[in-house]
């Protein structure tokens, strides 16, 4: 019953599009006449568009039918066009004439009334019949034409494809032009483009992807059920039950994050009936262990402890959110602004500045000072209406945003939204925003309530609980009940959700900053909320309609923060990923030309470890915002090959395996010295929260963390604490020391994941003190990236083998890199 | 204050298609004097309808909508108007109805009244 709101929430707001033109879907009613055959009752404008008639006109032809109403909002009303004498409504024949002496006009049919004799000596003068087609549209001043603007943002139909449109009418009369971009079921779908005609054509090639990409995760999230599984039960804070069972990742693509939704089912014994309950993810430990907190606490069979099983409740909510917000992009006008709209498109749209007083200083109290490179953009993204800031590794994305949206706020232009991607960033950003001093509001997903958030206190629904006024004692009141006895009857459910409901829109109204994710600005409880300023964190890791779904809410400046030298968002389905899903509106938005404003003082990484990532991803351009001093461990005793160099290559020789689940890579010998490395790091004085343990393939992640914690050569526990991580998320952190094991060994089969240039950079940008990569050189410098890493290692003596207290400069043959490289 | 300059190539028209679509239109125009002279065909002449009430001052049709805010009759009054203000006369089931409606002036509906009202005055 959660997600009831969501479910009743209409996408594209209204039905103001019944009465659109079915070719180019302008919807002034003034414009618009309806076909009046009775089969056919579609909308059609008096725009040519770049067709030789207008669009009315174009359907009358193409389909024969001569009928038409005009609209009810429309001058004159809902009217059907006859001839005023005879009644004939056929419009090939109608034409206006005018009395003779007063300002009257009339309807009337070419043949017969025309030359009726009995007007002839009326006050009619029927020499100046003008007919109603004329020049192929419809009379202007009866039907209007559309203004330019509303021209410009509609969809733009060729004439070829309105004849097709039309033949398709003839056995399917509710078919939309979308249906005519249809691919069939085996074919490959049509590619992302650069630029997009209009609105429409965006969606015909997005809706297909985002479609894929949700039928391939429903597809692969409803097929991982779970039997056997072990319970441990216990009860949350707010009385709810706590299920915690292992649902070990290495023999699954599934991905758990908190606020998946899961079923829990127990198919009954002698002494239990069969009973299940739905719940959500609350938790996922260390030792990979799921916490789910179920919605019923009734009949929960607790004295039970096995052969449980566990699906996965797939919803749309995402991939629906996201469908819709291509939709009001189309339809809805206000969406955003013209200007934004064109340029999203792709359009040559004059530059535009926006006119605002500049502040005189671009910091904001609560954060750090900005250096130049930060205050250079602050300053330009506050004068323009789209502005990308690029912003590498450990270049304080975070502070340089929060300043951003702190001086946005104090524009006065209403509320300013702010999203990312995942959770994560958006926790970070909320924190920072509301050290500046503005009222911050973090939106989470109803679902995610039950999450704990390093920013509880901006949440919505704390805020909700905590908020100390009298009026709401009421609320309190209800709430309080609800905690207790865990339901409430249903008048005072309907009550405390009322209550709630207006608690909640008033919090939020009272925010200068709303925060959330992407797909949580399409949360029902912002749907009546506009959001001229929006600043988009993270947004190389968001597909292009994700990113759509918090501009669509008014945008008339955005802001998309990033780094397209980074991971890209996550695709699943491999036909959506070719077909270009996987590129963020951030880089097509660069490949436009529009130039990104670059961060350029990195502030994490010794000097040593910044410089290959700085010459082979920034063009050099890479700035150290810290000494080499700074980042100097005092009394870490561990072996670096070249002191002052905190890096070193370690030449792995061990074979690749192909992981148990048949999915995915290990390598045992990387994985043995991973724990060599890391015993020697926790020997030397390094605590197991600095170091990060980071490979590309899940296979070699549970293989280490199984490895470590049975062959440790210290306690256990150290090895436990340890985060081992893939890479791909491990973006966005950092740690101290971080360990690369790179897996890959073979003679023949590449490096696949490795092969991805983003995705090396990402690994080699994670740690501050000092990096260790494990690999086999002969295999990785075929690419020719990693040759050149492999290179700049053995220039700088930093390529070894041997064992850890006794490593030797390794002068093992690299291979001649292939040629061509994306 | 959402002004946006977008630059555009001018609409072409494929002149194919526009001769292909004048050919269709031209067929349709045809084929409905056609149909219509077969349906008529032993029909009785048809009585012409329009009332003459229409001329004597203003109607009593208030429900109009276009064309009857005091705005638009200024524009015509400044003189520089493009628009005359027209009355058409629609049919609602049997009831007849004027509404308001703005014509340009150039349209040849609205000429020819007005060098008559002009032929007129001079008379
Ligand atoms: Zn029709
Ligand atoms: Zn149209
Ligand atoms: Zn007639």
């Amino acid at each position: 019953e959660e997600t009831g709101d969501d479910e009743s929430y209409e996408y594209g707001k209204g039905d103001f599009t019944e009465h659109a033109c079915r070719y180019c879907g302008v919807s002034n009613p003034a414009c618009v006449v309806r076909c009046n055959v009775p089969s056919c009752r579609k909308w059609f404008c008096n725009s040519r568009g770049n067709t030789s008639g207008s669009h009315i006109v174009n359907h009358l032809v193409r389909a024969k039918h001569k009928e038409v109403c005009l609209h009810k909002d429309s001058p004159l009303g809902e009217t059907i066009l006859e001839c005023y004498n005879c009644g004939c409504r056929n419009v090939f024949l109608l034409g206006f004439i005018s009395a003779k002496t007063e300002s009257v006009v009339v309807l009337l049919c070419r043949e017969p009334c025309l030359s009726v004799n009995a007007l002839k000596d009326m006050n009619w003068d029927l020499s100046q019949w003008c007919p109603l087609i004329d020049d192929r549209c419809f009379l202007q001043w009866l039907v209007k034409i559309p203004s330019e603007q509303e021209q410009l943002r509609a969809r733009q139909i060729s004439a070829q494809q309105i004849n097709k449109v039309e033949e398709l009418w003839k056995t399917n009369p509710d078919a939309s032009l979308e249906d005519l971009e249809k691919p069939g079921v085996d074919d490959e779908p049509q590619p992302v483009a650069l630029k997009y005609e209009d609105a429409y054509q965006y969606q015909n090639v997005f809706a297909p992807l985002i479609k894929l990409e949700a039928d391939y995760d429903k597809m692969m999230k409803e097929s991982q059920s779970k039997d056997n599984v072990t319970i441990r039960w216990d009860i949350g804070l707010n009385k709810k039950r706590i299920a915690y069972f292992v649902f070990p990742k290495e023999d699954n693509e599934l991905r758990l994050v908190p606020g998946d939704e899961l079923r829990l089912r127990y198919s009954g014994d002698a002494a239990h009936p069969a009973w299940q309950s739905v719940g959500h993810v609350i938790k996922l430990t260390a030792q990979e262990e799921v916490a789910l907190e179920l919605r019923a606490s009734q009949g929960v069979p607790v004295d039970v402890n096995h052969g449980f099983s566990v699906d996965f409740v797939w919803k749309s909510t995402s991939f629906d959110r996201m469908q819709g917000a291509m939709k009001t992009f189309a339809v809805d006008e206000t969406s955003v602004s013209g200007y934004i709209y064109h340029h999203l498109l792709g359009h040559e749209v004059e530059v535009q500045m926006v006119r605002n007083t500049l502040p005189r200083r671009f910091g904001a109290p609560g954060l750090p000072e900005l250096n130049a490179s930060q205050v250079f953009a602050v300053k330009s993204v506050l004068q323009k209406p789209i502005s990308l800031i690029q912003g590498p590794p450990g270049t304080g994305k975070t502070v340089t945003s929060a300043a951003i949206v702190y001086h946005m706020a104090k524009q006065g232009q209403g509320q300013v939204l702010v999203c990312a991607p995942s959770n994560v960033a958006v926790d970070q950003l909320a924190e920072k925003i509301s050290a500046t001093g503005l009222k911050v509001v973090r939106l989470c997903a109803k679902s995610r309530e039950a999450v704990s958030s390093p920013v509880e206190h901006l949440t919505l629904h704390y805020q909700v609980r905590h908020l100390d006024t009298s009026e709401k004692s009421e609320l309190h009141k209800l709430q309080q009940l609800k905690d207790e006895q865990g339901e409430l009857s249903s008048s005072d459910e309907k009550k405390y959700k009322a209550l709630k409901r207006a608690t909640e829109r008033e919090i939020s109204q009272s925010a200068d900053v709303i925060c959330c994710t992407c797909v949580g600005a399409g949360d029902p409880r912002l749907a009546n909320f506009r959001f001229r300023q929006v600043l988009i964190d993270e947004s190389t890791q968001a597909t292009e309609p994700e990113c759509l779904i918090p501009l669509v809410l008014g945008a008339k400046q955005v802001v998309l923060v990033g780094d397209h030298c980074q991971l890209g968002p996550v695709i699943m389905c491999k036909k959506a990923a070719r077909a270009g899903l996987a590129q963020s509106l951030f880089e097509r938005l660069v490949l436009l030309g529009v130039k990104p404003i670059r961060l350029q003082v990195q502030y994490r990484m010794h000097p040593s470890l910044s410089e290959f990532p700085s010459n082979s991803f920034y063009e050099g351009t890479l700035q150290n915002g810290v000494t080499i001093n700074e980042r100097q461990s005092s009394g870490i005793d561990f072996p670096w090959p070249v002191p002052n160099r905190p890096m070193f290559f370690y030449v792995q020789m061990g074979q690749e395996e192909i992981s148990a689940s048949g999915t995915s890579y290990l390598n045992r010998t990387e994985a043995a010295n991973v724990e060599k490395i890391v015993t020697t790091f926790l020997r030397s004085g390094v605590v197991p929260s600095q170091i990060g343990v980071i490979t590309p393939y899940e296979g070699q992640r549970a293989y280490i963390v199984n490895y470590m914690s049975r062959n440790g050569a210290l306690r256990q526990q150290l090895y436990k604490e340890i985060e081992v991580a893939s890479v791909d998320s491990f973006q966005g952190r950092e740690k101290d020391y971080i360990i690369l094991s790179c897996v890959r060994s073979n003679e023949h089969q590449g490096i696949g994941f490795l092969n991805d240039p983003r995705r090396l950079n990402v690994a080699l940008t994670r740690a501050r003190y000092g990096i260790v990569i494990l690999g086999n050189p002969k295999v990785l410098s075929k690419q020719p990236l990693w040759n050149s890493l492999l290179t700049h290692y053995k220039e700088h003596e930093c390529l070894v083998e041997g064992p850890l207290n006794n490593l030797k400069q390794s002068m093992v043959q690299f291979q001649k890199p292939k040629k061509i490289y994306n | 204050d959402d002004e946006v300059r977008v630059r555009q190539k001018a609409p072409e028209v494929d002149p194919l298609e526009e001769a292909n679509f004048e050919q269709e239109l031209k067929a349709v125009m045809q084929e409905s004097m056609e149909q219509r002279r077969l349906e008529l065909r032993g029909r009785p002449t048809l009585n012409m309808m329009i009332p003459m009430n229409v001329f004597e001052g203003p109607t009593k049709d208030h429900h109009g909508r276009g064309g009857e805010s005091g705005d638009e009759t200024l524009d015509e009054e400044a003189g520089g108007s493009k628009e005359v203000q027209v009355k058409v006369l629609v049919k609602r089931g049997n009831k007849q109805q004027t509404k308001q409606m703005l014509i340009p002036r150039d349209c040849s509906l609205v000429q020819s009244t007005k060098q008559k009202e002009a032929a007129e005055l001079e008379e």
